[in-house]
């Protein structure tokens, strides 16, 4: 539970509580502002009820033919205020804008394949692996697991104009891709 | 392009796109030799010169292109990079406009001029795109012209030089303007969020509700938050707030669980409503409530919304004076549901702000909950347990001997819940981390009753230790950065800042942290230019958002996104006008003038700079929220009690500051605002309002509000100040060379750099008798006011007394700000030191009087300096490690000896190196 609503150029001012994670990136503004200008109804807020900002997400559409589809560029909740389904929120309205307002046929995501939170929690939205892209984020310097730390799943949830669910596929973490072959 | 002109360019862009200008220039010059009067060439030229820092040379190319009135594309691309680069945005407006002249049937061109306005971004140039947009939506007949021309309209109407009936008359054509598009707004939903925008505005609530009642604007409302934002509005504008209540009645029933839907149906409940006989508020709050409870009963432990919300309802009866009673009951019952998430302190804050009877009941149920770390869940509640009867602690309870308690339970109790979080990598948080803030909480507290540092010493143990055990922990960090500046080891702070990898906007929001107040911690004199690198740092974002935001706004409106339009240029002004830039700025001239020698250049650089920003808004960006602050409500907070000198550097502050340095840079400048004017490059930054009254009185006035933000010793320094300048000014005044003097010299130097003639400039026949101004006219020469010394000898008295006190931070303030006034004093005597000039003014006397004002300054600095390394002495040493572990005795020793060393050995450092910078700088002005 918390305030839903848009994200806006001026929320970059307060988002630091959010931002000072070490798996959140600060960008640039112009990355920002690139995706507020394209699709500024794939990006929202949550906030507390006292006004802080608890976490956001920034989304896009992106795809030809019948790979075009929703995507969850970068989702963040603050530490203090997880485990209270922000993020459900916050995807469930991505899923439902890319599905009334771009008509994808699915939406996808990238989770480190060692986040293993993460993916339980995307499984439970009804998101599956669909694919295992190799080296998709450079390395963190951690050391231990470095393959699982740098390889990324590619998750996806079909939406209603995929109902027989062409987009997904069971055995996706079989199915291994480099990073130049993902967009 | 020809295929053997893509040829020849494809090195250069390439070169250029690498960031290697200097090999671009080379190849430019290999191509003009054969094709000289290649225009595309001599643009990208233009551009190789302004990235390779040969800003004078571009200009005279730059001008050569714009001459000749390209119409080409690519020229036009190159060189409105070019004009982006030297600040010449009205330049790239006349050129687009001026192409599109010459080929009226390109709408690339046209649009591009529409572009380049939107970019220069002042209201002249929404004006010029607002008539532009109109001529291309009936030149081209395309719709979203039509929709340039509205939101042109509107940002010229939302521009604060906008006049207020002019404001109107704008709204109302835009209004006309998106009246006549031949298809409906809400075709589009972005179209429709302008046009509720537009409506609201000019009070056409009713139409908007019309649109908004329809199907599609229903639909739309669904999947923008935007247009939903802008939907709420409206409705709280025609107060129907019942209506509203109903509708977020009914989506709560569907499963939403948004706040604002609840705060929706909270705030109908009191609302005044037409007379209706059946009506009963007391029943409509049962009514309510019954949901409430019902959605509290349905979510479980899932969500907190129905909960929280019969909170609320409570704290709203009791405003309304209805009978109630339940609050402790509820409160009870909240935090045994979500008293086990770290969100419950935060939630329960508005409701816990209890008295008499009840504040005991609360209280007396907290104490009597089992403390217990395990499982997690258990902690957390422990934690929030804490944090809960701390707020409500009054001030006749807080004393040493319950602070001290409170201290050891906290760090004890964190010491014995860390093994739970053993397994986390070291990218994860500790469960138990807000244990161990509490007790620095607990120990600041301590120190603001006490004023004795060993308080600050504990804290920084358990804030450090924490910090080894959860290294993510930026809370703790920022905690750390305010005690060690505090305590006068401000390089631990750094480094704790430097930790947290602040980035990009980051640098506007939380640099402040480290930099505010910085100029005492600078050890510029003795070469190390750690804090003002730091400065440059920070300040590269501001360049970033000049150069690049408004290529986004331009984006938005291709993308026809307007909803994002206005926010985007309200992000791009505040971080363009951004007070924690101005405020590093002045730092950073403070740190300068502690380093460089003060010299002609280095006063009209800084000059100009500094009178763009006296005139300007400023914003405050600062996010001081991510420090924690568990402090009692009845006690200062955290950010309170941490501040250096208990004072915000705020806008009263920088002011005093620029009403200083203004005044003394103008004073020893040649540069008047005619002089400024002719050789400045690139547009003038427009000053939001026009001011009645000249600079010149105003950089004379001091306000009491002002003032406020200042400490003592910096009032001190400021009445200084203005002593020294009340004396000097009319000197400076009288002996300032003639405009006509300083562009000719000015033309001289240029063309020596460049090997070009000086153009554009006239400069006007210099006056018959030097400088125009009459013998008789010379203001008389007086003594040095009695404030100068005045001014050293309590600055020099206070600071003995720190230095016996050994209060470092204090110390280091007090001989940083005489050091200041001893520059300043250089500065503003800068100008006499030519003896040609003493001669013709007959200036012998003034100038002779400041020999003995310097000398006494001199002294004084001299056995300042001497004393700071005498401080030193005391740290870095064992016996100071020893006092320091004596004093923290309930941590590991290893951990703390390390921790004792550290600090001591930045403080004796920061002694040391400040008390040997002082004779450097004296010995930057030898004469």
């Amino acid at each position: 539970m918390s305030i839903l609503r848009s994200f806006k150029a001026c929320d970059m001012f307060t988002f630091n509580n959010v931002n000072l994670d070490v798996w959140t990136e600060t960008y640039s503004p112009g990355f920002y502002l690139g995706y507020l200008s394209r699709w500024p109804d794939l990006c929202s807020v949550q906030e507390s009820p006292t006004g802080t900002m608890m976490g956001y997400v920034i989304g896009k559409a992106e795809g030809q033919g019948s790979e075009w589809h929703g995507h969850v560029t970068a989702i963040s909740v603050a530490p203090e205020y997880r485990r209270l389904s922000l993020a459900r929120k916050m995807m469930g309205l991505l899923e439902f804008v890319s599905d009334q307002n771009y008509r994808g046929f699915f939406v996808d995501l990238y989770v480190r394949c060692t986040n293993q939170v993460a993916i339980e929690l995307y499984e439970g939205l009804g998101y599956s692996v669909y694919r295992r892209v190799r080296e998709y984020y450079g390395s963190l310097g951690l050391g231990k697991g470095s393959k699982d730390e740098e390889d990324a799943f590619d998750m996806r949830k079909p939406l209603s104009r995929d109902p027989g669910r062409r987009s997904v596929r069971s055995n996706g973490r079989d199915i291994h891709v480099s990073a130049h072959d993902v967009s | 392009m020809s295929q053997a002109l893509e040829r020849l360019v494809r090195p250069i862009y390439d070169a250029l796109d690498n960031g290697s200008p200097k090999s671009a220039l080379v190849a430019c010059n290999k191509v003009l030799k054969k094709h000289p009067n290649n225009e595309l060439v001599k643009a990208l030229k233009a551009l190789a010169l302004i990235r390779s820092q040969k800003v004078e040379e571009s200009l005279n190319v730059c001008d050569e292109v714009l001459a000749g009135k390209p119409t080409d594309e690519a020229v036009l691309g190159a060189m409105q990079h070019v004009l982006r680069g030297l600040g010449r945005h009205t330049d790239a407006v006349t050129m687009y406009e001026e192409a599109w002249k010459k080929d009226p049937g390109n709408e690339e061109l046209g649009a591009q001029a529409f572009l380049a306005n939107i970019r220069a971004g002042h209201w002249k140039a929404a004006q010029q795109a607002r008539q532009l947009a109109t001529k291309l939506s009936k030149v081209f007949k395309r719709e979203h012209y039509l929709y340039w021309s509205v939101m042109s309209a509107v940002l010229q109407a939302n521009a604060s030089s906008t006049p207020e009936n002019m404001r109107k008359l704008l709204y109302q054509l835009a209004h006309r303007l998106i009246s006549s598009s031949p298809t409906p707004s809400f075709q589009h939903a972005e179209r429709f969020h302008l046009h509720l925008t537009i409506l609201r505005e000019l009070g056409l609530q009713d139409d908007a509700l019309k649109l908004l009642g329809n199907e599609i604007g229903q639909y739309i409302c669904l999947t923008s938050l935007s247009c939903n934002e802008i939907r709420r509005e409206i409705l709280s504008d025609k107060g129907l707030t019942v209506e509203e209540g109903s509708r977020a009645e009914k989506l709560i029933e569907g499963g939403d669980r948004n706040w604002l839907e609840f705060v929706a149906v909270l705030e109908a409940v009191f609302a005044p409503r037409p007379e209706e006989e059946s009506f009963s508020t007391a029943d409509e709050v049962a009514r309510v409530r019954q949901l409430l409870e019902e959605v509290t009963t349905k979510d479980g432990s899932s969500d907190r919304s129905g909960p929280l919300a019969l909170l609320d309802l409570e704290k709203r009866c009791r405003t309304h004076n209805f009978a109630t009673g339940r609050m402790i009951a509820l409160l009870k019952e909240y935090f045994e549901k979500i008293g086990s998430k770290a969100c419950c302190y935060e939630d329960l804050v508005p409701y816990v702000q209890l008295e008499g009877e009840e504040l005991s009941e609360w209280t007396a149920y907290l104490q009597g909950l089992a403390s217990s770390y395990s499982p997690l869940e258990d902690l957390q509640r422990l934690i929030n347990c804490h944090k809960l009867l701390r707020y409500n602690l009054s001030s006749d309870a807080i004393t040493v001997e319950s602070e001290t308690a409170l201290a050891s339970t906290y760090s004890q109790q964190y010491l014995e819940a860390l093994p739970l979080g053993k397994g986390l990598p070291d990218t994860e948080l500790q469960p138990a981390d807000d244990l161990a803030i509490l007790s620095g909480h607990a120990f600041v507290n301590l120190w603001t009753l006490t004023k004795d540092e060993t308080y600050l010493w504990n804290a920084v143990s358990i804030l450090e230790y924490g910090v080894s055990r959860s290294r993510p922990s930026y809370r703790m960090r920022l905690m750390l950065i305010r005690i060690y500046r505090l305590l006068g080891a401000p390089q631990l702070a750094l480094e704790h800042y430097r930790l947290m990898q602040i980035k990009q906007v980051q640098h506007d929001t939380l640099s402040h942290f480290a930099l505010s107040r910085s100029a005492p911690f600078s050890l510029a004199s003795t070469g190390d230019l750690t804090y003002m690198s730091e400065h440059i740092e920070a300040s590269n974002i501001y360049v970033t958002n000049i150069t690049d935001t408004s290529e986004y706004t331009v984006r938005a409106f291709t993308q026809e996104k307007y909803s994002q339009i206005p926010e985007f240029i309200k992000f791009e002004n505040q971080v363009e006008c951004s007070l924690q830039r101005n405020i590093a700025k002045m730092e950073y001239l403070r740190m300068r003038l502690g380093f460089d020698v003060v010299s002609a250049e280095v006063v009209d650089m800084e000059l100009i700079d500094f009178k763009f920003i006296f005139d300007r808004d400023h914003f405050d960006n600062r996010d001081f929220n991510p420090l924690p602050n568990y402090q009692p409500r009845q006690s200062p907070t955290l950010n309170e009690q941490t501040l250096l000198f208990g004072k915000s550097e705020n806008l009263g502050w920088l002011m005093s500051f620029m009403k200083i340095y203004v005044r003394a840079l103008q004073d020893a400048s040649d540069l008047d605002d005619s002089v400024e004017d002719k050789l400045l490059i690139g547009d003038r930054p427009q000053p939001t309002k026009p001011h009645e009254r000249p600079l010149k009185e105003r950089l004379c006035e001091r306000t009491e509000e002002e003032m406020a933000d200042l400490t003592d010793f910096e009032l001190s320094y400021v009445h200084y100040a203005d002593a020294l300048a009340n004396w000097l000014g009319p000197h400076h005044d009288h002996v300032r060379p003639h405009p006509s003097v300083v562009l000719a010299e000015a033309a001289k130097l240029s063309e020596a750099k460049t090997g070009q003639k000086f153009k554009g400039i006239d400069i006007p026949p210099p006056p018959a008798n030097g400088n125009g101004k009459k013998e008789e006219d010379a203001p008389p020469v007086t003594e040095p006011p009695s404030e100068l010394l005045a001014f050293f000898d309590e600055m020099h008295a206070r600071f003995g007394k720190l230095r016996d006190a050994h209060a470092i931070t204090e110390a280091l303030a007090i001989a940083q700000i005489m050091q200041e006034a001893f520059v300043l004093f250089m500065c503003q005597t800068l100008r006499f030191k030519q003896n040609s000039v003493v001669k013709i003014h007959k200036l012998g006397n003034l100038v002779a009087s400041f020999k003995p004002v310097k000398a006494k300054m001199v002294e004084v600095l001299k056995e300042v300096g001497t004393d700071l390394g005498r401080m030193s002495e005391k740290e870095g040493n064992a016996p100071r490690r020893k006092e320091f572990i004596d004093g923290c005795k309930h941590l590991d020793h290893d951990f703390i000896l390390n921790v004792a060393k550290r600090f001591s050995d930045a403080r004796h450092d920061m002694l040391a190196g400040y008390g040997k910078g002082i004779p450097r700088i004296l010995g930057l002005y030898p004469n």
